[in-house]
């Protein structure tokens, strides 16, 4: 079992959105590409969990939608970006997590991390 | 791209038409419509662009907090029926071409069983009888053969009958492909057989002009014999051609209008509906019951150049009924 449970990196969707989402503004399949490059493909988004969080962020006010031309193609397409309630949150996440990972690590056999199981 | 859209659609298609519901739905497919041209521009072809946009699309579940649907997605989930996967459907399209051409076989060793009779009749000979006996009883048993064993190994898929069935999207889109790439060769077949059977009594009345005698054989004998062979190969290439292609819509029909692979047979081929039970079997017997009538008449009196006026009649009664009884 190489890939990641769903149940587990769940909470952590949210995480990685903010994340690209404060270096700039973007959309759906730009944010999930940037996931798939970051992690090495070793997590890809699905569409449904990506729109998912979308909207329960933006109910939240982490973030805000806005419709906007794609540069060349004209395209209008739904754009993203993070709000100041969102950055708090984010980091919040971000404490959260280095938390979580020393609990957990402490649980961790050390001899053979990467086992063959 | 095509592929795509029918997709979501069909997974949206049991939703209300909410804002929310409206908004998601574009929202993802401009998602899946990026992934799509961007693996496209990388050279990965249609088929597997499609089957990789479609595995990642996900899972409506996860959205039915969000667009307020819960009630509908659990509605609308099938309970318990048994996938069925794609190496199992290609499976059970193989065994039932082979299943079809059993009994197409053994309906044409039937039919040409009596022509060692046919040729051999009028000789005079004993020997020539017992050989055209003989001929007619292996054709027989060789075909009962057939019927009987060739059933024996269909029994493994009675359970696409007897369970609730259903088989993903991808699975109906290949089988869909499989059936419009058959489309023409059953057509042909189907055509090639029906003439078959029509022709049949061409070389008979072609031999009769011509009054040509081959050796002991009578004119008789060859037209007869000629009549059942082409009888006997129209129907095998109607009978095993019409068992391949009800076998994929055996299995197209797997799934209903809930179910997300989604239904192409009952779209494309709405079944009729009734309006009581007895309507429908009326309409069931009714051209079988036509046919008893015509044949009865005709024989009795023997004025079959009267009779074929009850098949534009029963005809007009067909579709009266039909515009009648339908819901």
């Amino acid at each position: 079992m190489n890939s990641i449970s769903s149940d587990v990196i769940r909470g952590y969707n949210d995480t990685m959105i903010l994340y690209l989402l404060m270096q700039r503004p973007s959309y759906g399949y730009e944010i999930s590409k940037q996931i798939k490059q970051l992690t090495q493909e070793k997590y890809i988004i699905k569409e449904t969990t990506l729109y998912s969080a979308f909207t329960r962020m933006e109910k939240n006010g982490y973030i805000e939608s806005f419709s906007s031309d794609e540069e060349g193609s004209g395209k209008r397409r739904t754009y993203y970006r993070i709000t100041e309630s969102g950055k708090n949150f984010y980091k919040e996440k971000c404490r959260e997590w280095i938390l979580t990972k020393e609990v957990v690590e402490h649980f961790i056999l050390k001899e053979e991390p990467y086992g063959n199981n | 791209m095509e592929t795509i859209r029918n997709y979501l659609e069909t997974m949206f298609s049991s939703l209300p038409h909410t804002p929310e519901v409206l908004r998601a739905k574009n929202e993802l497919w401009q998602m899946m419509e990026d992934k799509y041209n961007e693996l496209r521009n990388e050279g990965i072809s249609d088929n597997e662009a499609v089957g990789t946009v479609i595995s990642e699309f996900g899972n409506l579940d996860e959205l039915s907090e969000d667009l307020g649907i819960h009630s509908v997605v659990t509605h609308t989930t099938p309970i318990n029926s048994r996938k069925v996967s794609l190496e199992e459907c290609k499976q059970y399209l193989k065994a039932r071409a082979s299943f079809g051409f059993k009994i197409a076989l053994g309906v044409l060793l039937c039919i040409i069983s009596p022509i060692g009779a046919t040729l051999t009749d009028g000789f005079s000979s004993s020997i020539y009888e017992a050989f055209g006996a003989c001929f007619l009883i292996i054709c027989v048993a060789a075909a009962v053969v057939l019927f009987v064993s060739s059933p024996i190994i269909m029994h493994r898929y009675d359970f696409l009958k007897q369970e609730p069935c259903t088989i993903d999207f991808s699975t109906t889109h290949y089988i869909n492909d499989q059936k419009e790439r058959y489309r023409p060769t059953y057509a042909l077949l189907l055509t090639i057989g029906i003439v078959l059977c029509i022709l049949s009594f061409l070389p008979a009345a072609i031999l009769d002009t011509l009054n040509l005698k081959l050796g002991r054989l009578s004119i008789d004998n060859i037209s007869g014999t000629l009549l059942f062979i082409f009888v006997a190969i129209g129907v095998f290439m109607i009978v095993l051609t019409s068992m391949i292609n009800s076998s994929y819509d055996t299995l197209l029909k797997l799934n209903d209008a809930t179910t997300v692979g989604g239904n192409f047979v009952s779209t494309q081929h709405p079944e009729k509906q009734y309006i009581s039970k007895t309507a429908a079997t009326i309409m069931s017997v009714y051209w079988t019951t036509v046919t008893c009538i015509y044949l009865s008449i005709s024989f009795l009196t023997f004025d079959w150049h009267l009779t074929w006026i009850i098949w534009p009649i029963a005809s007009v009664i067909h579709a009266v009924l039909n515009s009648t009884l339908k819901k």
